[in-house]
């Protein structure tokens, strides 16, 4: 089990300051770069790259570290299953039954390991210095219907909520005698039914409850709505919007276009 | 609780509003949504290699499915799961998840309907939903993140699992609800 921590921290660097919706867009962007880039090299210095924002943005290194965990494992899995289930390539290293192991295959693997990490810690620059609520409003705003992004906002507000709804529940089930901790995954699972259930019901009860705080307040009395602090965009947002476009463009053009080999 | 944190969600602006969908099933689905969040993350179990964890997850999206209906069955799971994804720090993942749980909610609610809870439809519901979800996150990691066909394959049989005890899991605890709500499962 693990606690739950919001990615997001506050500070105040210029990637805080961003219009949520340029970061998004940037996200993309620098997510496409990474499959338009094929070598090692550019891959690595988009990583570090990565890293430099993650940098700027005051990242705690709890969180990175905890966010990276997951990422490290597959990319690891990744260089090394790679070459054992491609045999093409010319100098071949080794050679055991039905598996052939080549240099050029082992340089795949880990690019394209690389590239996973690229994709992995780009978000990390969004979920580091993007509060939720500016996540749903930035996504209402780029089109999200109001009411879809209410449903998405409650989801959001109430994850951590149920997370340590069922820690208690968990906890007053260990009480009685019940082991989480011991036997396989198949036993450990059936004994997280004794969890869900009452998870279950304490959610349903909730629903009813915020449903009628919503037609309390007005929920549908119109079809959109009004916010307090609108989202505008500033002349920076529009210098990094650029930049983001610059960094996909630029490298894409002088791959597919003038075939520079990046 | 419930109105506290709710004041929070709207608190500068009380009045929110919008014609389609009525409070109840934002309220409903939102709850679900987070619930599936909250399970995937609280009751992930470290086995399958590349994620790094088991989770139960799917038992949600198979309860929402078969509860509350195909729709339920598709936003909850689908968001819920891409949401816990991009909250454990894993966000390269949600858009996958989305269409892999997505879908499988879908499919399973949708083929369940049909059977009016008849036992062997709701059997060929989870392992027709369970199948695209296990083959949308087989090809995707394939061709999409190019990943290799190792790390690819290595990911199938935690999967499979998943779904055979999500599914199981699932539908009993659906089971439970519609008995104990017989109103609320057809909101």
């Amino acid at each position: 089990m693990t606690r739950f921590d919001d990615l997001y921290t506050e500070a105040d660097t210029f990637l805080h300051r961003l219009d949520p919706r340029v970061k998004i867009f940037s996200v993309l962007l620098l997510s496409l770069l990474a499959f338009v880039l094929s070598h090692l090299l550019s891959l690595i210095l988009l990583l570090s790259f990565i890293f430099l924002l993650l940098l700027l943005a005051r990242a705690r290194y709890s969180k990175t570290l905890f966010a990276l965990k997951f990422v490290l494992r597959f990319m690891a899995l990744i260089a090394v299953l790679w070459p054992i289930f491609d045999p093409s390539g010319t100098p071949v290293l080794a050679r055991l039954g039905p598996v052939t192991i080549t240099e050029p295959a082992i340089w795949r693997g880990i690019t394209s390991a690389v590239r996973v990490g690229c994709l992995a810690t780009v978000w990390y620059i969004l979920m580091f210095t993007t509060s939720q609520r500016d996540l749903v409003r930035a996504l209402v705003k780029l089109g999200l219907r109001f009411d879809f992004g209410l449903t998405l906002a409650i989801a959001l507000r109430f994850f951590p909520a149920f997370g340590s709804v069922m820690e208690s529940i968990i906890d007053a089930q260990r009480a009685r005698g019940m082991e989480f901790e011991k036997g396989g995954v198949l036993t450990r699972s059936r004994r997280y039914v004794a969890v869900l259930g009452p998870a279950i019901v304490t959610a349903l009860r909730t629903a009813d409850t915020l449903s009628l705080a919503l037609e309390s307040r007005a929920y549908g009395a119109r079809k959109d709505r009004t916010y307090l602090r609108d989202l505008r965009m500033s002349g920076g947002d529009y210098v990094a919007l650029s930049i983001a476009i610059a960094l996909l463009v630029v490298p894409a053009v002088a791959r597919f276009a003038f075939e520079v080999p990046i | 609780m419930a109105s506290g944190s709710s004041g929070e969600q709207g608190g500068k602006e009380p009045t929110g509003g919008a014609g389609f969908v009525s409070p109840k099933t934002v309220a409903l689905y939102g709850v679900l949504t987070a619930l599936t969040a909250a399970i995937t993350f609280v009751t992930f179990v470290p086995f399958a290699p590349t994620k790094g964890y088991f989770n139960m997850g799917d038992s949600m999206v198979f309860f929402s499915a078969f509860a509350f209906g195909w729709r339920a069955g598709a936003i909850c799971g689908g968001v819920g799961s891409a949401a816990a994804d991009v909250l454990l720090g894993s966000g390269y993942f949600a858009p996958y998840t989305l269409v892999a749980k997505g879908s499988e909610g879908l499919v399973a609610g949708l083929i369940d309907r049909s059977g009016n809870g008849k036992r062997w439809i709701r059997i060929i519901a989870i392992s027709v939903g369970g199948a695209c979800m296990v083959a949308t996150y087989f090809l995707s990691e394939l061709y999409l993140l190019d990943v290799g066909w190792g790390a690819a394959i290595a990911e199938v049989p935690g999967n499979i699992i998943q779904v055979i005890v999500g599914g199981t899991v699932g539908s009993l605890l659906a089971w439970y609800v519609r008995k104990a709500y017989p109103t609320r499962s057809r909101a």
